[in-house]
């Protein structure tokens, strides 16, 4: 029995040799993902089929040596020969012991380091795959069905051979080869999914193994830790560190179902497992497996289209003459592969962008101004039309064959959203491998065409939305040159303005006709004030005047009605008069003033006066109130 | 030995669909096909439907998108005019497969990415060719109709065509168009310059403008209200004359005795002559101050 299974694990390993390399092969040529995951589980089996092969071999030495050592013991000669020590006495014995002890788990941390390295590099490349169509899957469909086929029935055979007694260490290969078999036709599933009109499920199964390779390396770190701490009792047998119980599991769910079963009957107190419902469902499960997997093939036969959707139907790759394009709603067609149906959104609507990339709707900011940037911007080539009219001279101007001079060029940033509907499905689909990048080349190239001899200012202001419908009929006329079937609804000049480098000089010429206007606003307020002070002015020398004349005349009248009613008195007294009138307005006139009386006989005195001010005035400057 | 029928059933369906993916294959309406035997190409698909065919290895089928290829070259190549401009230019095609047969044996087993690396040289120069031989005002101008965009184009796909065709690459090229024209980082930011060199202009124009139209409205308000106040002048003097006038009637009655009109007009010339700040020295024979001198205890004693 030992050297079936010592056969069956070389069988093992060949097969996972086999597969893995063939798998790896099939699946690069198809571009397959999950197919190149599934390579390396094949690779991580191969070498677990090795190790347990060659543990298996010495397992076997073993039980050689110690039938050969019984046989010595019973027809033994003396016992001299016997009384060497057991190391060698036991060679094979120790050979295994050394193996378990030292081998196996240095093994078991390369083991890990590959599984947990290749979780980690496998999906760090997933990540940066890009998404590529597979290449004839078909063929690689038939390569993986085929894989799972043989893995499965080898990996049945090598479970049973495990379960008999002294063939434990088959297991571990066992279970990687129905591990295999089970991978490869979810890979094979994949591809059909593909088929199908799911292309990322290949990515996603590839994406879940990736993981599933990362939990079997964390439960490998863990069977090594407990390794450590697990109590050695002579002679009992241990099960390989090396050897996954959830690859065990996986590949053998069944004995999932078992120990559910042992559960269930514990909890309920009677044999659960032993009911008609569970003998039944036990029995009936491939059958029911089966009938699902037909229900699931029917049921191809049915589309459906959504609103705003329609579909391209397919009989063996030729459109169904008369039933084309199937509109909204159920329809009923042959069951894949015999009729497909390809759904397109057509009464959608759908846009893309030409020019800047804006950031996220919900990371702009309320306010978007031309001198923050909003978006990795996406420069296009305008013609200076104002600079190149002012740089040609009159003679270019007059002289036909004068060389052109270039234009002065300038660049704007644009934001332009392009929507569309596809109305003619057929010609959408059949025409262009990628009508919507070609959509999209036509419409960027349209916008480039005519931004290239654009007014600048007026595509920024006054002429956009002329603009915006001068590029929506272009772009529709190109699109109807290259028959893509579409009708472009709406071309929109969002975002129009120079690149954010120069939008701060823009705001700063709106700043300077500011400027001027209040200039010429505050010389408005000057000329008025100076007008009105003036105009006041010269108003009040007019009144000035006026009261002048008036006080002239008044006063003139005054004086003279005076002068007549001094005359009788004057004449009365001539001189008395005079002297009154002297001494009266003496005393008025020097009523104020500072007055030094001289005294003096002789007049040959000098007589000195400091006649200057006083910057501070003293006592004696006070001013005597006068006497009433 | 007891066999389930089922399993019998399962089985030989299985093979029947391993049969079939093995024996069959399908031709899409959007797709032609090569069926190759031992390596060797045998037969070219060009209608759609189900076909058979040798299991692998003995034949082999390659299957190829009959649409229009889209390829567009991603490298924004630097390139000269005629005019001595360097400036990017991105451009796209439109390719299609007709003649599979050439196509598959041209390009590695008809390999789409050996096709447009192909392709991608060829695009390249000839763009570059073609561009080569325009000024810039051909792409860029202010006037619409002087502009050669699409000419350009014409010229790149014609060569583009005449090598396809020379070379029998199974392919025609059915359209070339330009993507985008772009600037050098350093042409674009003297451009970035210019720009904003324009914009100064602007500012200082507006800037200016406004200080001189402030100037002309002071400067007008200024000499409104110079002759304001001219007008005023003259009229207020003109007032005070007749004023002077009315008053110069009443010299007449003065003019009657003019002694003691005289002494009147001294008497109101001292008393207003003295209103202000005043220092008088005054000796005793000033009257009324001569009293001074004139009383006894003033004399002086001998």
């Amino acid at each position: 029995m030992e050297r079936s299974a010592q056969k069956n694990a070389v069988v093992n390993l060949l097969a996972m040799l086999a597969v893995g390399v063939a798998g790896y092969a099939a699946a690069r040529h198809a571009n397959c993902l999950s197919g190149q995951v599934t390579s390396f589980y094949m690779g991580l089996g191969l070498l677990v089929a090795i190790i347990s092969w060659f543990q298996l071999r010495l397992a076997e030495r073993e039980q050689l040596e110690k039938l050969e050592f019984e046989e010595l013991t019973r027809t033994r000669i003396g016992p001299s020969l016997f009384e060497t020590g057991e190391a060698e006495l036991f060679p094979a014995r120790r050979a295994r012991e050394q193996f378990e002890r030292y081998f196996v788990p240095g093994f078991t941390v390369v083991l890990f380091v590959l599984e947990a390295g290749g979780a980690y590099m496998l999906n760090a490349w997933l990540s940066k795959v890009p998404p590529t169509p597979m290449r004839q899957p078909t063929m690689a469909m038939a390569f993986f069905g085929l894989f799972a086929l043989v893995l499965f029935l080898l990996g049945k055979f090598s479970a049973t051979l495990a379960r008999l007694e002294n063939n434990a260490l088959l297991r571990p290969s066992a279970s990687f080869v129905l591990l295999g078999a089970y991978l490869t036709f979810a890979v094979g599933a994949a591809i059909a999914a593909g088929q199908a009109g799911f292309p990322r499920t290949d990515f996603y199964i590839a994406r879940a193994l990736c993981i599933l390779l990362g939990v079997i390396a964390a439960e490998t770190l863990i069977a090594l830790i407990l390794e450590i701490y697990r109590p050695r009792v002579k002679g009992q047998v241990t099960r390989p560190v090396y050897e996954s119980r959830l690859i065990g599991l996986l590949a053998q769910p069944e004995g999932l179902v078992t120990t559910a079963a042992q559960a269930l009957d514990y909890q309920f107190g009677f044999k659960v497992s032993e009911t008609w419902f569970y003998k039944f469902l036990e029995k009936a499960f491939a059958k029911l497996l089966l009938l699902q997997l037909a229900v699931l093939w029917l049921s191809t036969c049915v589309v459906f289209v959504e609103p705003g959707q329609e579909a391209l139907l397919e009989r063996f790759g030729k459109p169904v003459p008369g039933r084309q394009v199937l509109g909204p709603g159920g329809h009923l067609k042959f069951p894949w592969p015999i009729d497909r149906a390809y759904l397109q959104r057509t009464e959608q609507v759908q846009s893309f962008t030409v020019g800047m990339a804006l950031e996220k709707e919900k990371d702009l900011p309320k306010t978007v101004l031309w001198t923050i940037s909003h978006g990795k911007e996406d420069n296009f080539i305008v013609a200076g039309r104002g600079l190149q009219q002012a740089a040609v001279t009159p003679a270019e101007r007059t002289n036909a064959a004068a060389p052109k001079r270039s234009p002065p060029v300038s660049l704007l940033a644009v934001n332009i959203p392009v929507q569309f509907q596809i109305t003619d499905l057929l010609a959408w689909a059949y025409s262009n491998a990628a009508p919507a990048k070609v959509l999209e080349n036509i419409a960027t190239r349209e916008i480039t065409r005519y931004l290239s001899s654009v007014d600048l200012g007026a595509v920024m202001a006054h002429g956009r939305w002329d603009a915006a419908q001068v590029l929506r009929e272009r772009i529709q006329a190109a699109a109807d040159s290259r028959g893509l079937g579409v009708k472009v609804l709406f071309v929109g000049l969002d975002g129009v303005h120079p690149p954010v480098q120069v939008a701060p000089h823009y705001e700063k010429v709106v700043g300077a006709i500011q400027q001027k206007q209040a200039k010429i606003l505050a010389a408005h307020a000057d000329a008025i004030k100076t007008n009105a002070l003036a105009d006041a002015r010269g108003f009040r020398l007019l009144n000035e005047a006026e009261a002048y004349r008036l006080k002239r005349e008044l006063n003139a009248l005054a004086q003279a009605a005076l002068f007549t009613n001094q005359v009788p008195a004057w004449k009365a007294a001539p001189s008395v008069y005079t002297e009154r009138k002297y001494l009266e307005t003496f005393v008025r006139a020097v009523s104020g003033a500072r007055k030094y009386i001289l005294l003096v006989s002789n007049t040959e005195d000098v007589v000195q006066f400091d006649l200057q001010d006083k910057i501070r005035p003293d006592l004696l400057d006070l001013t005597v109130p006068q006497s009433r | 030995m007891k066999r389930n029928p089922l399993s019998i059933t399962v089985g030989v369906l299985l093979l029947v669909i391993f049969c079939l993916l093995l024996f069959t294959f399908q031709v899409r309406q959007s797709e032609v096909g090569v069926v190759t035997t031992f390596g060797k190409p045998t037969r070219t698909i060009s209608q759609p439907g189900p076909y058979l065919k040798w299991p692998w290895p003995i034949q082999k089928v390659y299957k190829f998108d009959q649409r229009i290829q889209n390829f567009e070259d991603d490298r924004f190549d630097e390139v000269l005019t005629a005019d001595n401009f360097n400036l990017l230019a991105m451009v796209y095609m439109g390719w299609r497969i007709n003649d599979p047969m050439a196509f598959f044996t041209k390009f590695a087993n008809g390999s789409i990415t050996e096709a447009e690396k192909a392709l991608r040289s060829l695009i390249r120069t000839a763009k570059s060719a073609v561009i080569g031989r325009h000024p810039l005002s051909d792409l860029v101008s202010a006037s619409e109709a002087e502009a050669k965009f699409t000419q350009i184009e014409s010229e790149i796909l014609q060569i583009v065509q005449s090598q396809v065709a020379a070379n029998n690459y199974g392919i025609e090229i059915e359209f070339v168009g330009f993507k985008k024209l772009g600037l050098p980082e350093s042409v674009t930011t003297e451009v970035f310059n210019r720009m904003q060199s324009e914009r100064q202009v602007l500012i200082s124009k507006f800037q200016n403008e406004g200080e001189a139209e402030a100037a002309k409205i002071k400067s007008t308000a200024e000499r409104k209200a110079a002759e304001l106040l001219a007008s005023a002048e003259a009229e207020a003097t003109r007032i005070r004359g007749l004023g002077e006038a009315e008053a110069a009637k009443s010299l007449a009655t003065f003019q009657q005795h003019p002694e003691l009109a005289n002494f009147m007009f001294r008497l109101s010339a001292l008393e207003a002559s003295l209103k202000e700040r005043t220092t008088l020295i005054f000796d005793q024979r000033t009257p009324p101050f001569d009293l001074l001198g004139a009383m006894q205890t003033n004399q002086l004693q001998k």
